[in-house]
C-alpha cells in the first residue's frame, strides 16, 4: 500500500480532509525523523517503537582478497512492534 | 540514548506544527496506527513517504529438536513486522554517531581508533602465532609413535638377555641388533604383501597363459582335424590299412583326372630328356615322310617349324596362331596324321610339323581349297570319332 491509499483511507476514517491529512503525516514524518536523528526512541500507541540501535564498529574480512578492514558503526532504526499487535499479525 | 518521544509528546508536537488540536492530532495518529496494521493484514507492506516502510515477513517453520527429550518437533512459520528506513532518511540517522552529544563522538572516534588499532595489531599477529602453533603440535605428533613402538620391543630382549648371559660384554650388544629385525618386521611386512601380490599377479598370468593355450589347440585341432585325419586313422588302425588308404586317394586322383595322370609322367620324361632329341629325330625322319606323303594329296613346300604339343592346346589354336584362322587346322592333322591317330587327343610333347601355306591354299574364295579342306576336316573329325 501506498502513502496516497493510507492517506485516503485515514481522511475516511476520521473525516478530515485529505490535505489536512497529508499535512499531518508529513509533518509526523518529519518530528519521527527528527526525533530519531536525536537518537530519541518514537513510541507510537497501540503499534510499537520506533528506535535507534547502535552497531558497534567491527572487523571485517574480504571474502576473495581476505583483506581485513574496519567497518565503522552506525546506528541503525529498528522497529518493535506492540505486544498485541506482534501477536495479531504473526498468525495473520 | 534512552529519551523516548512519547504518545503524549508526539501528539502535542503534532498538533503545534500542523497547527491542529489535540485532538485532531489523536484521531489522525491513533487512525494512523489503525489503518497500518489493516493495510499490512491487506497488502503485507505499508509504503510512507518520508519516512520509509513497514513490511511483514514471513518466517518459515523450521524444525528443531527438545533439549530435554530429544524429541523434535516443529516451530511453526510466523510474521514478524519490519521497518525499513527510506534512503535518505537511513543515511541520515545512520550517520549520525551518539545521537545530540557532539562533542563524544569525537573521542569515541579517537578511542575506537585506538582499539581498532588494537584489534589489528591483534589479527596481524594471531594468524602467525597460529602458524606458528599449528607446525608445533603436528611435528611432536608423529615423533611419539616412533618412540612408543621403538621402546616397546627394546625392552624384551633387553629383559631377556641378562637371564641366560653370564657375559654382560658380549651380551649386550647381541641384544641390541635383536630390536634391529623388529623394526624390520613392520617394514617387511608391506614387502611379503607385495612378494604375495607379485605371486597372485604370477599364478593368475600363468594361468591365462595356459587358458590361451589351450584355446589354440582346441582351434587347431578343428581347423586340422580334417587333414589329420588320416593320419590319426593310421596311428589307430594298422599299417596295411594306411597304406591302402593312401593309394585309394591316389586312384580317386587318378580318377578325377585321368587325362593329365596318363600324360604328365610321358610328359615329364619327354620334355625334360628327349624332347630336343626327340625333335632332332623327327627332323631327320620328317624329310623322308615328306617324301611319302607328297605323292598322297597335299604338298607342302616348306616348313615354318617344329612346335612340341603343349599342354592344352590344340590343332585349331595353332592353326590360327601360325595362319590366322582355326578353319585351317585340317592342314596340320594332314601334316602331321603319320603320327597322330586322333587330332583331338593329342600326346603332350608330341612334335607338331607346321608347313608353310601358298596363298592358294589360304584362299577361301578358292572353292578347291575350300572342298580339300572340308575333305582334311572329315578325315581329322572321323579319326576323333566324332
Amino acid at each position: 500500500m501506498l502513502t496516497k491509499d493510507l492517506i485516503g483511507r485515514i481522511a475516511e476514517k476520521t473525516g478530515q480532509s485529505k490535505k489536512q491529512v497529508e499535512l499531518l503525516l508529513n509533518t509526523n514524518n518529519a518530528i519521527l525523523r527528527e526525533s530519531l536523528m536525536a537518537g530519541k526512541t518514537v513510541q507510537l500507541q497501540g503499534f510499537g517503537a520506533l528506535e535507534i540501535k547502535e552497531r558497534a564498529p567491527r572487523t571485517i574480512v574480504h571474502p576473495r582478497t581476505g583483506e581485513r578492514t574496519v567497518s565503522p558503526g552506525k546506528n541503525q532504526v529498528v522497529f518493535r512492534p506492540a505486544v498485541n499487535i506482534k501477536d495479531e499479525l504473526k498468525k495473520f | 540514548m534512552a529519551e523516548k518521544l512519547s504518545w503524549t509528546d508526539l501528539r502535542r508536537i503534532l498538533a503545534k506544527r500542523a497547527g491542529v488540536s489535540e485532538k485532531e492530532a489523536n484521531a489522525f495518529l491513533s487512525a494512523l496506527t489503525d489503518e497500518l496494521v489493516v493495510a499490512l493484514k491487506e497488502d503485507k507492506q505499508v509504503k510512507i513517504n518520508g519516512l520509509g516502510m513497514f513490511k511483514l515477513q514471513a518466517v518459515a517453520p523450521r524444525k528443531s529438536v527438545n533439549v530435554v527429550t530429544g524429541e523434535e518437533f516443529t516451530i511453526e512459520g510466523y510474521n514478524k513486522m519490519v521497518f525499513v528506513p527510506e534512503a535518505g532518511v537511513k543515511e541520515l540517522i545512520e550517520g549520525l554517531e551518539g545521537g545530540n552529544e557532539s562533542v563524544d563522538p569525537i573521542k569515541k572516534l579517537d578511542t575506537q581508533a585506538e582499539e581498532i588499532v588494537d584489534i589489528l595489531g591483534e589479527l596481524g599477529q594471531s594468524p602467525k602465532e597460529e602458524a606458528a602453533a599449528e607446525p608445533a603440535p603436528e611435528a611432536p605428533a608423529p615423533e611419539p609413535e616412533p618412540v612408543f613402538v621403538a621402546p616397546a620391543p627394546e625392552p624384551e630382549p633387553v629383559y631377556v638377555a641378562p637371564a641366560p648371559e653370564p657375559e654382560p660384554v658380549y651380551v649386550a650388544p647381541a641384544p641390541a641388533p635383536e630390536p634391529a629385525p623388529e623394526p624390520f618386521v613392520f617394514t617387511s611386512t608391506p614387502k611379503k604383501e607385495e612378494k604375495k601380490k607379485k605371486e597372485h599377479h604370477f599364478l593368475r598370468d600363468v594361468l591365462i597363459c595356459v587358458i590361451i593355450l589351450l584355446l589354440l589347440l582346441c582351434c587347431a585341432y578343428f581347423f586340422l582335424r580334417e587333414q589329420l585325419g588320416g593320419l590319426i586313422d593310421s596311428f589307430l588302425t594298422n599299417k596295411p590299412d594306411s597304406e591302402i588308404v593312401v593309394p585309394a586317394d591316389t586312384t580317386s586322383q587318378v580318377i578325377a583326372e585321368p587325362v593329365d595322370e596318363a600324360y604328365q609322367p610321358a610328359n615329364m620324361e619327354a620334355e625334360e630328356l628327349t624332347e630336343e632329341q626327340i625333335l632332332a629325330e623327327f627332323l631327320e625322319a620328317s624329310g623322308d615322310l615328306e617324301d611319302a606323303e607328297t605323292p598322297e594329296d597335299q604338298i607342302y613346300e616348306d616348313l615354318i617349324t617344329i612346335e612340341p604339343m603343349h599342354e592344352a592346346s590344340r590343332l585349331a589354336w595353332m592353326a590360327k596362331r601360325f595362319y590366322g584362322a582355326k578353319i585351317y587346322w585340317p592342314y596340320l592333322y594332314d601334316a602331321n596324321k603319320d603320327h597322330i591317330t586322333n587330332p583331338c587327343l593329342i600326346e603332350v610333347g608330341t612334335p607338331i610339323r607346321v608347313p608353310r601355306l601358298t596363298p592358294a591354299q589360304k584362299d577361301t574364295t578358292n572353292a578347291q581349297t575350300m572342298a580339300t579342306l572340308e575333305r582334311l576336316r572329315l578325315e581329322g573329325e572321323a579319326a576323333c570319332g566324332h
